[in-house]
């Protein structure tokens, strides 16, 4: 579905230029950056494919917004600077509830797994977009601003900003922002914690342009220099190749379900890891053991204190 | 899909090969070293805190490792320059085929179906049991 100003479309140059940047100035010691070709490879084949594989279901999505819009609460110019100014919190709030949303509940964890299956963390992982984000139907949730009274155009070019603005955080050639910007912002420290497998950083760091929301509801996790992130997934992919970085975790889902369909409603909207004798890790189990070995056997500086 | 589109997707996939090439380029000669067991044991410990490992088999050509603590088999194999974890029954491990100085781990998980190891002997006299 094309807009009048797609902010990604715009960028799409900009993102293949400080790719290249990243890649070069990492290459002679001028930035820290660890790329792989294999695994570069597989990022930058979801990134170009994933447009192509939204677009069944972006008509479909902009078809209710339209009829929503046509049946809104208010009208909100979209030539006001106030209406920008509300769109940009409005939509910030509703990619914090979907990205959430993303990691706590496996049917949306399965369409969102991909862009964090890389072990690397640097530019070209944040185009390892989704195939299958339509399929899950998590754009439903931005079709109240279209109720509300926002114009769909508008909250479309909205969600693109804020998908721009999460692509430069994607790297660990920038340690920490001035403190102001880390208070207020998603950063490229914050999102290294949400990126990250360490039982401490599991679940944290939801935001996309605005941090404010995990502070608020409680997922801020600060990214600690006694702890580097360790990157990708709880159980790591043994493949590169985008068919199943794609979707093994649908398949898990449908292996589940044909194993134990009596345990549907858990297995496709339980947290993912979840299994009806808990025998499999979830975040809050790995990060309960994590917690209950720290009692155990606390950090050196603990011991020096007492 | 307009001409328009099909040129941007073109023009978008040769970036992407650009892109892969500079980064093959970028890493040639800097491939991960060979798994050893100092590296296997810091893995293990971060991946299975807490297990207590009783033997521990790195691959020959340094691509895995396999480790014993008691009835489970703890299995590393490097993709990339990173790798993959899993825990398996120890049974399963033992009694894995082994063929021509490779054991193949069945992982039975869509994501990391297999683990392969370059081993000398398979199983271990003395742990296999």
């Amino acid at each position: 579905m094309k807009i009048p100003t797609d902010p990604v479309t715009l960028a799409t140059p900009f993102f293949i230029l400080t790719v290249i940047g990243e890649i070069v100035l990492a290459r002679y010691g001028k930035l820290k950056a660890h790329y792989e070709t294999k695994d570069t490879a597989t990022s930058l084949t979801m990134g170009l494919f994933s447009t192509l594989s939204g677009l069944p279901f972006a008509g479909v999505s902009f078809a209710g917004a339209m009829w929503l819009y046509h049946h809104r609460l208010f009208t909100i110019p979209m030539t006001a600077a106030w209406a920008w100014v509300l769109v940009f919190f409005a939509e910030d709030l509703t990619y914090y509830l979907f990205h959430r949303l993303s990691h706590e509940r496996r049917i949306w964890w399965a369409a969102h797994v991909n862009h964090h299956s890389s072990q690397h963390y640097n530019l070209s992982t944040a185009l390892r977009q989704t195939w299958t984000g339509g399929l899950a139907g998590a754009w439903a949730l931005w079709l109240p601003l279209s109720f509300l009274g926002f114009p769909p155009s508008m909250v479309l070019i909205e969600k693109g900003v804020s998908l721009v603005y999460q692509y430069w955080i994607h790297t660990e050639a920038i340690r920490r922002l001035p403190k102001w910007f880390e208070a207020v912002f998603n950063t490229p420290s914050h999102h290294r914690v949400h990126h990250a497998r360490n039982p401490r950083y599991l679940d944290r760091n939801y935001a996309g342009i605005l941090i404010i929301w995990d502070r608020m509801f409680g997922t801020f996790q600060l990214e600690l220099d006694e702890e580097a992130p360790r990157y990708g997934l709880v159980h790591n992919l043994g493949a590169f190749n985008p068919l199943r970085v794609a979707f093994h975790e649908w398949v898990g889902i449908g292996a589940d379900l044909i194993r134990s369909p009596r345990h549907a409603l858990g297995w496709i909207f339980g947290p993912p890891g979840w299994s009806p004798d808990g025998a499999r890790d979830t975040s809050a189990s790995l990060k309960a053991a994590w917690a209950a070995r720290q009692v155990q056997a606390p950090s050196p500086d603990k011991r020096e204190a007492a | 899909m307009h001409l328009a589109d099909l040129i941007q997707l073109a023009v978008s996939a040769a970036a992407v090969a650009a892109m892969v090439g500079l980064a093959a380029w970028a890493t040639r000669g800097r491939g991960a070293p060979p798994l050893d067991e100092a590296q296997a044991r810091r893995w293990l410990a971060d991946e299975f805190p807490g297990a207590r490992i009783e033997g521990l088999w790195i691959g020959a050509d340094g691509l895995g490792a396999l480790a014993r603590s008691g009835e489970t088999a703890l299995v590393l194999s490097r993709i990339g320059d990173g790798y993959v974890a899993r825990r398996i029954a120890w049974d399963a491990a033992a009694s894995a085929q082994f063929r021509d100085g490779r054991l193949s781990l069945p992982l039975a998980d869509f994501g990391a179906p297999r683990a392969e190891l370059r081993l000398q002997a398979w199983p271990p006299g003395d742990l296999a049991a």
